[in-house]
């Protein structure tokens, strides 16, 4: 399901313009997600994001999907929010829960079936992923993703998005975005861990479609959703499939920071 | 193999000078049978040690003597030829990964190897162990099969547990004849002729009381009774045996005859399909005899035994000819009319002459063999052909087969997947498993606080102790995955293979966390086709008194009727698996299955198998 060759694709200045951009970033995405926070910190008490397959499929469609949330998963879903988990805790388990929504996402990417021979002699019914896959991660939390997408496709080719936001109007617009030419004719994997409003991952889906991607071709990997942002991104792009791991009204706006700064 | 042999019987002769320095004419070996097989060159050597090294009676040189006796222990466990170590004993050294450790205890005994090793014989004399040099004595040509490339060792533990998982009792032959009448050499003979892979062999001689001050100096100048029923700890003689033969693990105690204590470190045993336990007074407890299946009496003419016992003491410990009779005079024979005579009237067989007797010893063999039957030691054959069509059990969790699970394992199952490949994607698949696999613990919900001031329900695993255990050679691919998924969790390794010859599963080696009852435990395999290895492996933890509903059995591939055998014998293991096939072949491979996952995945395939 890999991509054949193994092509840098130019990560040099990828790279570059990554450790340029990093803090400009991390100021901007904070102050992107604080409206939609200070609307929801009213609730002292714990809030509970009890939402059924069901409630989900009716409300957002079939193309939402949410990672089967085992006891496994609520466990890691709780030590990334506690505040008390230290740094390397944090990115041990947020690696984990990364890895699983990774390979979670893969499952939604089409394949044919294929039968092989197995070493005994019998025919095993398998399926075959079609190549020609590729990722795309928003800098900069996406970037965590990127290393558990290539734990499971190896050659994986993978474009990055910087998306900036407006410091008075809050408005997200896209600064630099780098794509495999022929991502128009790949299915693209965009990896975004943290959705609070969802207007970053509008504008990078935007792009994607202005570089020839249909919608239908897009699987958003990311780890926590509001409801509000999930609403956002369905109405705009009702065949983007997402993949998240919990749909919960506060956002882990520390993500980012804690993953990549420790702090 | 000559080298090993050399340096066990050098210690071993150290060792009977130290305890001949030690103490004079002590009466401890009057226990030991003189056996039948005093062969001229053997005396000889110890002639030519006794003008080597004086006889000395200073205290000091007994301690360091005593020393001595640790050592040889050692060495003797160096030697082994053991495929099967201990978990336990050697924990003291605190040597990860050490395989020379104590061996365990129950072993093949095939008595060829030590006939043909006069040097090795010598050291039986000095027994500080039921098991003494036996262990060592695996014939190398009798324990290892070559087949192609593949080298298998066959002296592993077989199954001591029947098709539901059960302990199946095993059956315990005890051994009583007077001192020297050769007990140990008709043991011996029984075990030859019975050709039953697992067998434990029990000394009395373990279980001596430690003395105190005052016995300790009777001791050395003959006057403390070693033939009196006293001077065993029956109570602890007791215990061991129940265990045994309940199939648990025990430490027996390793007798020190020089200072006439116990050794800190003890042997570990198991029981076994077969337990001979010999000793002059083996038939003196009742609670001792209600554990006998079958009782022996080695009934030699008294004067033979005299005869025996004054050339061994004489001839090979130095003795002189008015201590021994003394010694015989005043308390091994009295002992023997009073106490070890009577108790002939216990017995099932009396065998006269001893180990010469092979007419008895045919008669004894065909018994156990008859026994062992009824008891139904076999284990994979029953377990191929039983539970066909049957629902699956409740303990089976099969992860969700989603499209990229059946990807991988069209990848790993294709015979023409290169070895870079099927690592890669097998390890990919093995992660799930895990993921999967820990979410079945038990877990209890929580409330944490967030960086964003709002407090988080969530849920938190009830306890972390959770540990691995890996079953070799395949399960510790999986290993990795777990240690990426726990942080600092602990590992432990049981080594299971299959005789080639019997199809049967046998037990090697094992290392465990020395606390593993307080642990969860995710039991590693990356395929089970009839299921006859993870039920070993899960009888093994049970043994170590891990709680079943603990375990999870974690594994790549399984076969339908590995399912059903393991749900049956151990319903409260969860099972958890990604694929689930129907069949296995006459070779017990899963169809259509992987191959031999772990040489597919070490690289170590036979050119042509299947």
């Amino acid at each position: 399901m890999c991509t054949g060759s193994p092509s840098s694709n130019g990560s040099q200045s990828e790279e570059g313009s990554t450790t340029e951009q990093a803090p400009q970033e991390q100021q901007a995405e904070t102050e992107r997600e604080r409206p939609a926070e200070q609307q929801l910190r009213t609730p002292t008490h714990a809030v509970v994001a009890a939402a059924t397959a069901e409630d989900i499929l009716a409300e957002y469609g079939s193309n939402l999907k949410l990672l089967e949330c085992n006891s496994q998963v609520a466990e890691l879903l709780t030590i990334l929010r506690d505040k008390n988990t230290t740094r390397s805790d944090f990115k041990f388990y947020a690696d984990r829960l990364i890895r699983l929504v990774i390979e979670e996402s893969l499952n939604q990417l089409p394949y044919t079936h294929c039968d092989v021979e197995t070493p005994t002699g019998a025919i095993y019914e398998g399926l075959k992923y079609r190549s020609g896959n590729c990722g795309v991660s928003i800098i900069r939390s996406g970037e965590a993703m990127e290393q558990g997408l290539r734990d499971c496709c190896r050659s994986i080719r993978i474009g990055k998005i910087l998306v900036e936001s407006d410091a008075n109007t809050h408005e997200a617009r896209v600064v630099y975005a780098r794509f495999p030419d022929d991502i128009g004719s790949r299915q693209v994997l965009l990896m975004y861990p943290i959705m609070s409003t969802g207007n970053t991952v509008l504008q990078a889906v935007n792009v994607l479609r202005e570089h020839g991607v249909p919608e239908s071709c897009i699987i958003l990997s990311n780890l926590f959703c509001t409801p509000m942002a999930a609403r956002t991104v369905v109405n705009a792009f009702p065949k983007l499939k997402i993949l998240t791991s919990e749909l919960h009204p506060v956002a882990p706006n520390h993500f980012g920071q804690k993953y990549f700064d420790g702090i | 193999m000559s080298s090993i042999t050399f340096l066990c019987s050098k210690s071993s002769h150290n060792n009977n000078s130290d305890v001949q320095k030690g103490k004079q004419a002590s009466s401890v070996f009057a226990s030991a049978p003189a056996g039948l097989l005093t062969i001229a060159t053997h005396q000889q050597q110890h002639q030519h040690q006794q003008q080597q090294q004086p006889q000395q009676k200073s205290k000091v040189k007994a301690t360091a003597a005593a020393a001595k006796t640790n050592g040889h222990i050692d060495d003797r466990s160096d030697v082994t030829e053991q495929l099967y170590v201990d978990p336990y004993a050697d924990l003291g050294n605190g040597l990860p990964g050490d395989l020379n450790c104590c061996p365990a205890s129950p072993t093949t005994v095939p008595a060829k190897a030590s006939l043909e090793s006069p040097l090795k014989r010598s050291g039986r004399r000095q027994r500080t162990t039921s098991i003494g040099n036996q262990t060592t004595t695996a014939n190398p040509s009798e324990c290892i099969i070559r087949a192609n490339n593949r080298t298998i060792y066959t002296a592993g533990r077989p199954p001591w547990y029947n098709c539901a998982g059960q302990q199946v009792e095993p059956f315990v032959i005890g051994i009583c004849g007077g001192s020297a009448s050769g007990k140990t050499t008709v043991a011996e003979k029984i075990i030859e002729s019975l050709d039953v892979p697992w067998v434990t062999l029990l000394s009395m001689d373990c279980f001596y009381k430690i003395l105190n001050e005052k016995q300790h100096e009777q001791a050395l100048i003959n006057e403390y009774n070693f033939d009196h029923p006293d001077a065993f700890d029956i109570e602890l003689l007791l215990d061991v045996l129940t265990k045994l033969k309940e199939g648990r693990k025990v430490e027996v105690p390793v007798y020190n005859f020089v200072t006439h204590g116990r050794e800190s470190q003890t042997k570990t045993m198991y029981g076994a399909n077969v337990i001979i336990f010999e000793g002059i007074l083996t038939f003196h407890s009742p609670e001792v005899l209600k554990l006998l299946d079958m009782k022996i009496f080695v009934d030699t003419d008294p004067d033979i035994r005299l005869a025996r016992r004054l050339k061994r003491d004489i001839s090979q410990r130095g003795r002189d000819l008015r201590g021994v009779l003394k010694q015989y005079l005043n308390m091994v024979k009295p002992s023997y009319a009073n106490y070890i005579a009577p108790t002939m009237a216990h017995a099932d067989i009396i065998v006269p002459r001893g180990g010469e007797n092979k007419v008895a010893i045919h008669l004894i063999v065909q018994h156990v063999h008859t026994q062992l039957q009824l008891r139904g030691f076999k284990l994979r054959e029953t377990l191929a052909n039983s539970y066909k069509d049957q629902p699956m059990p409740h303990s089976l969790h099969l992860l969700h087969p989603t499209p990229q699970i059946k990807g991988l394992h069209t990848f790993i199952r294709c015979r023409n997947t290169s070895r870079d490949e099927f690592i890669f994607y097998s390890k990919r698949l093995i992660r799930l498993v895990i993921e999967y696999a820990l979410s079945l613990f038990p877990f209890k919900t929580t409330t944490v606080e967030t960086p964003q001031g709002v407090h988080y329900e969530g849920k938190r695993m009830e306890s972390r102790k959770i540990c691995g255990v890996s079953i070799l050679r395949a399960g510790e691919t999986m290993e990795q995955a777990v240690c990426d998924v726990c942080k600092d969790i602990r590992i432990g390794k049981i080594l299971i293979q299959t005789n080639l010859k019997t199809g049967e599963p046998e037990l090697y080696y094992l290392r465990l966390p020395k606390d593993i009852k307080d642990y969860k435990v995710i039991l590693m395999d990356a395929t089970v086709a009839t299921g006859a290895a993870a039920m070993m492996a899960i009888r093994v933890l049970l043994d170590h008194d891990v709680p079943e509903e603990n375990i999870i059995l974690a594994s790549l591939l399984m076969a339908e009727i590995g399912v059903h055998s393991i749900a049956y014998a151990f319903p409260k293991v969860k099972i958890v698996t990604s694929a689930l096939d129907p069949e296995i072949n006459s070779k017990f491979y899963v169809i259509p299955g992987i191959g031999n996952f772990g040489d597919r995945y070490f690289g170590t395939e036979p050119s042509d198998e299947y």
